[in-house]
C-alpha cells in the first residue's frame, strides 16, 4: 500500500491518540478516587455578616450529619493579605464555623492558613479581624507557612511535582474544611475550594509567592494537592464576593451565599454556577470531577435552596470569557 | 521586659541540638536559626562559637544552605547564613562555599528561554526579564527578598575584594530591585503591575530591600520608598513588620527611638510571640543602635 501524506497523518493522529489513551489506562494520572454516586450541596441565604451567621450555619451544619465528635477539625480559610474589600474569608464566617464545628462534638479546631504573596501572617490575621475569635481555649491559629513539615508523596501526577514538603498540622488534621472566598482569579479563572488549597503549601520551603506550583501548571498543582489532602467538607463565603480582576484587585460583589458541601467538586461546580459559569470551563473541575468529586448536577444532592441564576453573571477579565460558555 | 528577659526568652526556644524552629517544633529553620543567631551575637559577642556550630553543619555539600534541616535542596536561606558566618567572623571557608553557590544561583528567568518566554508571550505580568536575581528554591523566578537578602550578603563578603563577577551579580540584583518597585514606591513579593494594575507594596519587603541598596545612590526611587516606610512605620502593629521598619530606617539614619518603644509596648514579655523568627527580628530591631547592625554594608 502507497502511504501518501494525508494517510501518514491520519494514521499518525490514530496511533497518538491510542498511545494516549493506553498511557492513560495504564498509568493513570491519579492513585486515588473520592468521587461518591451522589454528593450534598446546601446553598444559604444570607445577606451580610452578622452574629446571626452563626446560627445560621449551625443549622446548614446540621443537615449534612457530619461525625466531627471528639476529631481535631482544621479549618483552611482564604486569607490572602492585608487589603480592604472582599480578599479574605470573612473572620465572622470563621469564627462561626470554628464555634459551630466545637458545638457538634470537635475536640479541637485548628484555623490554618499559609498566605501566599504576604510572609507576615500576624498581619493577614490582624487585618482580617480574626484575633478575636481565636479567645476560645480549643480554637487555635497556625501559620501553615511555618508549621513543621513532612514530606508526603503526591497521590496524582498532573504537575509532576511528585512530592510535597506539607505542614504537620494539615497532615495530623482528622477532618479538613477549605473555607474559600467566593472570587474570580486572574490565573485560574476562579479560586474557591480546592484552589483554596495552595495555602497549605508552606512558603517556608516553596517561598512567597508559591511560584514553584505557578511553574509546574496552576490547574495541575490544584489537583495534585487535592488528591493528597482530601477535603472533607466546604464552606463557601459568597456573601459578598469578589468579580472583575481577582483574586486581589476586583470588585466586590454582593451574592449573598454561603455554600456549605461534603465534596470539593461539587462546591466549586455550584459556586460557579451562581457566578454565571459553566464549570466545565474551569479546567481543574473538568479534569477533578473524574476523582475529585461530582460536577454534574445530577449527581448533587440540594439539601437546602438551589442555584437560581445569577442575575448578572460575575465580570472577568477578557482572558476568562471561555467560562461563560454553553451550560454544563 | 528589657532585652535580656526577652533574649533569655528566645534561649529557653533553642533546639536541644543547637539552632531555632519557627514555632515549638523540633524542625531547625534556617531562617530563625539565622536571625536569633544575629541577636544571640549582638547580645554575646563571644558566643560565635556556639552560634555558628548548627549553621556549619547544615551547610549542604553544594555549598547553599536549606530552608530546614531535613531538606536536601538549597534556598534562599543561604545568603542569611553567610550574613550570619560575616558577623561572626567565620574563617572555616563555609562562606567561600555559599557565595561561590550563590553566584552561580539565578532566577528562572535568567535562562534564555524563559527569558525570551517572558519578553515575547506572558505579558500578563511586567518585569524586565534581563534583570534577575536570586529565587526562594532552585527552579522558580527571582523575587524581591531572595535578591536583597543575596545582594546584602555578597555586599558585605566582598566589600574588601570585590571580583567581576560578585560585581556584576550585585549590579544585576541591585537592577532588578529597582525595577520592580511598586507603582507610588515600595516593593512586594516582587509583582509590580498585573493585568496593567498596580499592586501595592508590603513593608517587610520594602524593609529589605531597602536595607539592600543602602549604600547606592539615592535616586527618587529609593527616595519616594522610604517614605512609603516611614509613613507605614507610624502605623504598622506587627511585630515583625515593625521591626524590620526600625532595622531599615536606622541604616538610613532615620529616628527610630519612638519606633522602637512602640515596639517594646507590643512585645511585652515577649511569650505572645509564637514566631521564634519574630521573636529574633524583634530583638535585633529593639538593640538597634547599640550593635553592629547584622545588615550593614559598608560602602
Amino acid at each position: 500500500m502507497k502511504l501518501d501524506r494525508r494517510r501518514f497523518l491520519g494514521s499518525s493522529v490514530g496511533v497518538a491518540a491510542t498511545v494516549g489513551m493506553t498511557a492513560e489506562w495504564a498509568w493513570p494520572k491519579h492513585s486515588v478516587s473520592y468521587r461518591r454516586p451522589r454528593s450534598a450541596v446546601a446553598v444559604l441565604n444570607a445577606d451580610e455578616y452578622s452574629e446571626k451567621i452563626e446560627a445560621l450555619l449551625l443549622d446548614g451544619l446540621r443537615l449534612f450529619r457530619l461525625n466531627v465528635l471528639g476529631k481535631t477539625v482544621l479549618l483552611k480559610p482564604n486569607l490572602v493579605e492585608d487589603l480592604p474589600g472582599p480578599v479574605n474569608t470573612s473572620a465572622t464566617l470563621v469564627g462561626a464555623a470554628a464555634r459551630s464545628f466545637l458545638r457538634l462534638g470537635a475536640a479541637r479546631v485548628v484555623i490554618g492558613e499559609g498566605p501566599g504573596h504576604q510572609r507576615d501572617t500576624e498581619l493577614v490575621v490582624q487585618a482580617a479581624g480574626l484575633k478575636p475569635h481565636l479567645s476560645e481555649r480549643q480554637i487555635e491559629f497556625v501559620d501553615l507557612n511555618r508549621d513543621e513539615l513532612r514530606k508526603v508523596k503526591l497521590k496524582a501526577n498532573y504537575s509532576g511535582l511528585g512530592e510535597l514538603w506539607l505542614p504537620r498540622s494539615v497532615l495530623d488534621a482528622d477532618f479538613v474544611v477549605s473555607m474559600p472566598k467566593v472570587k474570580t482569579h486572574h490565573w485560574a479563572g476562579v479560586t474557591l475550594s480546592l484552589k483554596n488549597m495552595f495555602g497549605i503549601v508552606p512558603g517556608m520551603k516553596y517561598g512567597w509567592p508559591k511560584n514553584l506550583l505557578h511553574w509546574s501548571g496552576i490547574h495541575e498543582s490544584i489537583l495534585d494537592i487535592c488528591a493528597t489532602v482530601p477535603i472533607h467538607f466546604v464552606i463557601a463565603d459568597g456573601i459578598t464576593a469578589m468579580e472583575g480582576n481577582g483574586p486581589l484587585q476586583g470588585s466586590a460583589r454582593q451574592l449573598g451565599k454561603i455554600v456549605l458541601a461534603d465534596d470539593p467538586v461539587a462546591a466549586d461546580a455550584t459556586c460557579s454556577r451562581l457566578m454565571g459559569f459553566n464549570p466545565l470551563r474551569v479546567r481543574h473541575l473538568s479534569e477533578g470531577c473524574h476523582f475529585l468529586g461530582n460536577l454534574r448536577e445530577d449527581r448533587i444532592r440540594m439539601l437546602a435552596e438551589g442555584v437560581g441564576a445569577p442575575t448578572r453573571p460575575f465580570s472577568v477579565l477578557p482572558e476568562f470569557r471561555y467560562l461563560f460558555a454553553a451550560k454544563s | 521586659m528589657d532585652h535580656v528577659g526577652l533574649i533569655q526568652e528566645l534561649h529557653r526556644r533553642e533546639l536541644p541540638d543547637g539552632g531555632w524552629s519557627f514555632s515549638g517544633s523540633s524542625q531547625m529553620s534556617l531562617e530563625t536559626t539565622c536571625l536569633a543567631s544575629f541577636s544571640v551575637l549582638a547580645e554575646q559577642p563571644s558566643s560565635a562559637p556556639h552560634v555558628v556550630w548548627p549553621l556549619l553543619h547544615a551547610q549542604l555539600s553544594d555549598g547553599s544552605w536549606p530552608s530546614f534541616v531535613g531538606d536536601g535542596e538549597p534556598s534562599w536561606t543561604t545568603a542569611l547564613a553567610i550574613c550570619v558566618l560575616n558577623s561572626a567572623n567565620d574563617s572555616s571557608g563555609a562562606r567561600e562555599r555559599g557565595q561561590s553557590w550563590l553566584l552561580k544561583t539565578k532566577g528562572r528567568e535568567g535562562g534564555w528561554f524563559w527569558r525570551w518566554k517572558f519578553k515575547l508571550a506572558d505579558r500578563a505580568v511586567r518585569f524586565d526579564p534581563d534583570r534577575y536575581g536570586w529565587p526562594w528554591l532552585s527552579g522558580s523566578g527571582s523575587w524581591v527578598i531572595p535578591t536583597a537578602f543575596s545582594v546584602i550578603a555578597i555586599k558585605q563578603f566582598t566589600a574588601c575584594s570585590r571580583t567581576e563577577v560578585s560585581e556584576r551579580r550585585i549590579r544585576l540584583g541591585v537592577e532588578m530591585l529597582l525595577d520592580r518597585t511598586c507603582v507610588d514606591g515600595g516593593w512586594n513579593s516582587g509583582n509590580s503591575v498585573v493585568y496593567g494594575v498596580p499592586l501595592r507594596p508590603h513593608v517587610e519587603a520594602t524593609a529589605i530591600a531597602l536595607l539592600a541598596l543602602q549604600d547606592e545612590r539615592r535616586t527618587e526611587t529609593i527616595q519616594r520608598s522610604l517614605a512609603w516606610l516611614k509613613q507605614q512605620a507610624t502605623v504598622i502593629n506587627s511585630v515583625s513588620s515593625l521591626a524590620w521598619c526600625i532595622l531599615s530606617l536606622f541604616v538610613y539614619q532615620e529616628s527610630v527611638e519612638a519606633l522602637k518603644n512602640r515596639l517594646a509596648k507590643i512585645m511585652g514579655d515577649g511569650r505572645e510571640v509564637r514566631n521564634n523568627a519574630t521573636l529574633a527580628t524583634a530583638l535585633l530591631a529593639l538593640k538597634c543602635g547599640e550593635m553592629i547592625h547584622p545588615f550593614v554594608v559598608l560602602r
